[in-house]
């Protein structure tokens, strides 16, 4: 399995806190990934890290081998990384239809972008909604709408910042088959808080704690261990 | 060495008229996000109390220091009541509102009073150093900045008005929620804007006399002196003014006094680069 | 597609209308004013496409203005022939524009800040304008006058032929047509994957850029493309009036901002309208014997903000909707 995205002591310092210590990462390409930990734990700055929102205070990030730290975000977006951040960053001006457009447009033409958007809102079930400008929407409903913003160009790899966050029952889901089923083609790197949401998708799992990774394992493994358990009902751990 | 002093008392100077004319700027847009572009409006109601106060026989300290804030305060209540508090959040839209009043008043003011230029000479004198004459009255303004500033600065660390006041701008509903009317608050913070500004209109009266378009020449470099100093108000004014204000003189010294404004603007230009959220944006950034 | 399409074609009625009509109705004096209406409303177009669907605020539009009437009218004394004048006209804004958005761009300077930055550059060029009296102050033939500007502006004339000057109504329909070009450019570009791109800038830089489109580049784009249209403003202006600091002005500053904010933030067309009608309305408020001029507008923009806050066109727009709507339901 070769390397699509790999870390190496990605560290990000605020003044005199440590949000992210000395993390090293490798995701596969195809392979599925979930970060989690509680409230804290660094995985949202990590994230951030990884699409060039932050540039990172030490450590490096690679794609495909190439030493990509501290790039701009459009640029890593533009490798062929589809992001999806916590608080959905939409058009809201712009119709459900346009802003899918946009996103395929960067790396397709016209023709391509047009079949592109129909089958991603399609498959995330909001064709309806194809026509309606985004502003107006339901909470759950942008959040599909990004989703499909994401999905639409085929990038080789999707990070997804808390997918479900404010999503029905359903929506969530429907999120989560989509997931598995993107993941049959693509990598994805997931960070969540949903408990349930993660087990119904997850198989590699990393928990953060505290800026560091905790333990990283197949997802039944890190189910059924006591630290982990204690880092979310937020017991000391001795750091490892 | 005569000269080198004279050319830092003037240094002071600009300084201190920079400060004393943004005050009043830095309080609205730092307080409350609202860009009051009559706020060079209010500096001329300022001075037009002063010149008629005093031409009306009111001696000349309570023309140029008490009746102009009072009055101009007054009327920043009224404003804010009528105009601003429509427009809460929408800057653009203050924007237009407030550049429409600007024009209501200039045009006001011509009618009433037309458009010559009158005044009355500066009080206190002159000193001499060496064979510089020095006005007293530019001392004068330099120690009603210190003045002002530390006033501004004081009322909000340490009195609980502007403890309040920097609550209910940070969070109107938590304010609310401990008994606070942000409404109320609100109206003294910008009444309070536009009798600085209305001061600083008396202050500078005697300088350069006063005439329904003087705000026009203050507006601009109060706008960026502001946010070049960045969110904090007493200190961002204060540096952004000392660092633009000692550009400008030293500039007028060495060239013409317009390529000493033409100074001013350039630094401008090239600190906001440097310091995309102003000086306070990057430094000090804990201050008032 | 055909949104545009039919407003393209309703435009170009318009012109054309306007161009064969005008002049013959209109005299020669007020036909002038009604040249220096079209100069302003292209400046408030450039305005309008570089704040409303590119979301940058620039308060200095009238710095591209004076540029393209300074370099224009400088070029064409120099010359003795307007025909290398013209470009010169367009090129020195185009470069002006590239610099200075090329460092608030790639400095990652928005919103306030930007305005700020554009405003200074406008007083900057003022003052150095109005500082301009002495004798020292000549750029070749051209002197540059100071406060009192270059008088007698050289007119256009035909390409390559210095001794046949455009008369007044020529002039007209030229201003028209560049109006209308640009504003055809305008709409066409907007419907590129660039202008599109632009757009979402305007809604979301974020998510711009997390798409992977790199928002410098595009923002520098637009805000040159303004600069080129704002400095044609100037120079067709340069022609009907004479070049002077007073197009650098605060004033004037001011004025193209309220003209994009009365029409409509967010359209093309509005600040057009929003220039002619306010144009209008300071004319006319500058024949009223007792009323100062300043008072009237200053109240008519007070009103306006409080009453109809998104602009006129969209404005009337939305009732004309609402009422098409009740008419059909």
């Amino acid at each position: 399995m070769t390397a699509l995205l790999a870390t190496e002591g990605l560290t990000m310092r605020f003044g005199g806190v440590t949000a992210v210590d000395g993390v090293t990462l490798t995701v596969g390409e195809g392979e599925l990934r979930c970060l989690i930990g509680p409230n804290g734990a660094g995985k949202s700055t990590f994230f951030k890290c990884l699409t060039g929102q932050l540039r990172p205070s030490a450590g490096r990030i690679f794609w495909r081998g190439r030493d990509i730290t501290g790039a701009d975000g459009y640029v890593i977006a533009g490798l062929g990384v589809g992001i999806k951040t916590q608080v959905p960053s939409l058009f809201d001006g712009l119709t459900a239809r346009e802003s899918v457009a946009l996103a395929v447009r960067r790396h397709h033409g016209e023709r391509v972008a047009r079949t592109r958007v129909a089958t991603a809102l399609e498959r995330l079930g909001i064709g309806e909604l194809a026509e309606r400008r985004v502003g107006m929407l339901a909470h759950g409903q942008r959040q599909l709408v990004e989703l499909a913003m994401v999905i639409a160009p085929e990038p080789d790899l999707i990070i997804l910042d808390e997918p479900t966050a404010g999503m029905s029952a359903e929506e969530t889901r429907r999120t989560a088959e989509v997931i598995r089923e993107l993941n049959r083609s693509h990598a994805i790197v997931v960070v969540e808080h949903d408990m349930q949401f993660i087990r119904s998708i997850a198989k590699m799992v990393t928990v953060f704690h505290q800026g560091r990774v905790l333990i990283e394992a197949a997802a039944e493994q890190v189910f059924a261990d006591s630290r982990v358990r204690e880092v979310y009902l937020g017991k000391a751990v001795p750091r490892c | 060495m005569d000269y080198a002093v004279v050319v830092a008392l003037q240094i002071l100077s600009g300084i201190a008229t920079l400060v004393i004319v943004s005050l009043g700027l830095a309080v609205v847009f730092g307080m409350m996000r609202v860009i009051n572009l009559a706020h060079g409006e209010f500096l001329m109601l300022g001075g037009y109390c002063a010149i008629l106060a005093h031409g009306a026989g009111v001696g000349v300290w309570i023309s140029v220091l008490a009746l102009p804030p009072v009055i101009v305060g007054l009327f920043g209540l009224v404003i804010e009541r009528l105009l601003i508090r429509r427009l809460y959040g929408r800057m653009i839209d203050t924007m237009l509102a407030t550049w429409g009043l600007s024009l209501a008043l200039i045009g006001g003011v011509n009618m009433a009073f037309g458009n010559t230029v009158s005044g009355f000479s500066a009080p206190l004198g002159s000193f001499t150093i060496g064979r510089f004459h020095n006005s007293v009255y530019d001392m004068f303004l330099v120690l009603a900045a210190v003045v002002l500033s530390f006033s501004v600065w004081a009322v909000l660390r340490f009195t609980p008005a502007g403890l309040i006041a920097r609550g209910t701008m940070q969070n109107s509903e938590m304010a609310a929620a401990l008994g606070v009317a942000p409404d109320r608050v609100y109206a003294a913070t910008f009444a309070a804007g536009a009798a600085l500004s209305g001061l600083a209109g008396g202050l500078i009266a005697p300088l350069s006399g006063v005439v329904p378009t003087m705000g026009t020449l203050y507006i601009a470099k109060a706008f960026i002196t502001v946010i070049t100093g960045g969110a904090a108000m007493v200190t961002g004014t204060l540096t952004a003014a000392g660092l633009l204000g000692t550009v400008s003189t030293v500039g007028t010294f060495l060239t013409t006094p317009v390529l000493g404004e033409v100074g001013l603007l350039v630094v401008a230009i090239v600190l906001l680069r440097l310091l995309p959220r102003g000086i306070t944006g990057r430094f000090l950034r804990q201050s008032l | 597609m055909r949104r545009t399409g039919l407003q393209i074609a309703a435009a170009t009625v318009v012109s054309v209308t306007a161009a064969w009509m005008l002049p013959q109705i209109l005299e020669l004096f007020a036909l002038i004013n009604a040249t220096v209406f079209v100069s302003m409303a292209l400046l408030a177009l450039s305005l309008g496409l570089v704040w409303g669907f590119c979301g940058i605020l620039c308060f200095g539009q009238t710095a591209f203005f004076g540029l393209g009437g300074y370099s224009y009218a400088i070029a064409a004394i120099n010359f003795g022939d307007t025909t290398g004048a013209v470009p010169i006209a367009l090129l020195v804004p185009t470069l002006i524009a590239g610099a200075l958005g090329y460092f608030m761009f790639y400095g990652r300077i928005s919103d306030v800040y930007m305005g700020v930055i554009t405003l200074t550059v406008t007083l900057i060029l003022y003052k150095f304008a109005n500082s301009t009296a002495g004798d020292q102050w000549i750029i070749g033939k051209a002197a540059l006058g100071g406060f009192n500007g270059i008088p007698g502006t050289p007119p256009l004339n035909l390409p390559l032929r210095p001794d046949q000057a455009l008369d007044p109504r020529q002039v007209f329909i030229l201003a028209i047509v560049c109006l209308w070009g640009c504003y055809v450019i305008a709409k066409l570009i907007l419907r590129t994957r660039f202008g599109r791109v632009a757009v979402a800038i305007r809604e979301n830089e974020v998510r711009a850029e997390l798409l992977g489109y790199d928002v410098r580049r595009h923002k520098l784009g637009v805000f040159v493309l303004g600069g080129v249209m704002a400095g044609l403003a100037g120079m067709l202006f340069a022609n009907c009036v004479f070049v002077s600091p007073t197009m650098f002005s605060l004033s004037y500053a001011g004025q193209v901002i309220i003209w994009v904010l009365v029409g409509g933030v967010g359209t093309l067309i509005g600040p057009i309208i929003g220039c002619i009608l306010v144009q209008m309305l300071v004319t006319w408020a500058g024949t009223l014997p007792d009323v100062d001029p300043n008072l009237l507008l200053g109240v008519v923009f007070m009103l306006a903000v409080l009453a109809v806050p998104q602009g006129l066109l969209p404005a009337t727009t939305e009732i004309l909707t609402r009422l098409l709507r009740r008419k059909a339901g």
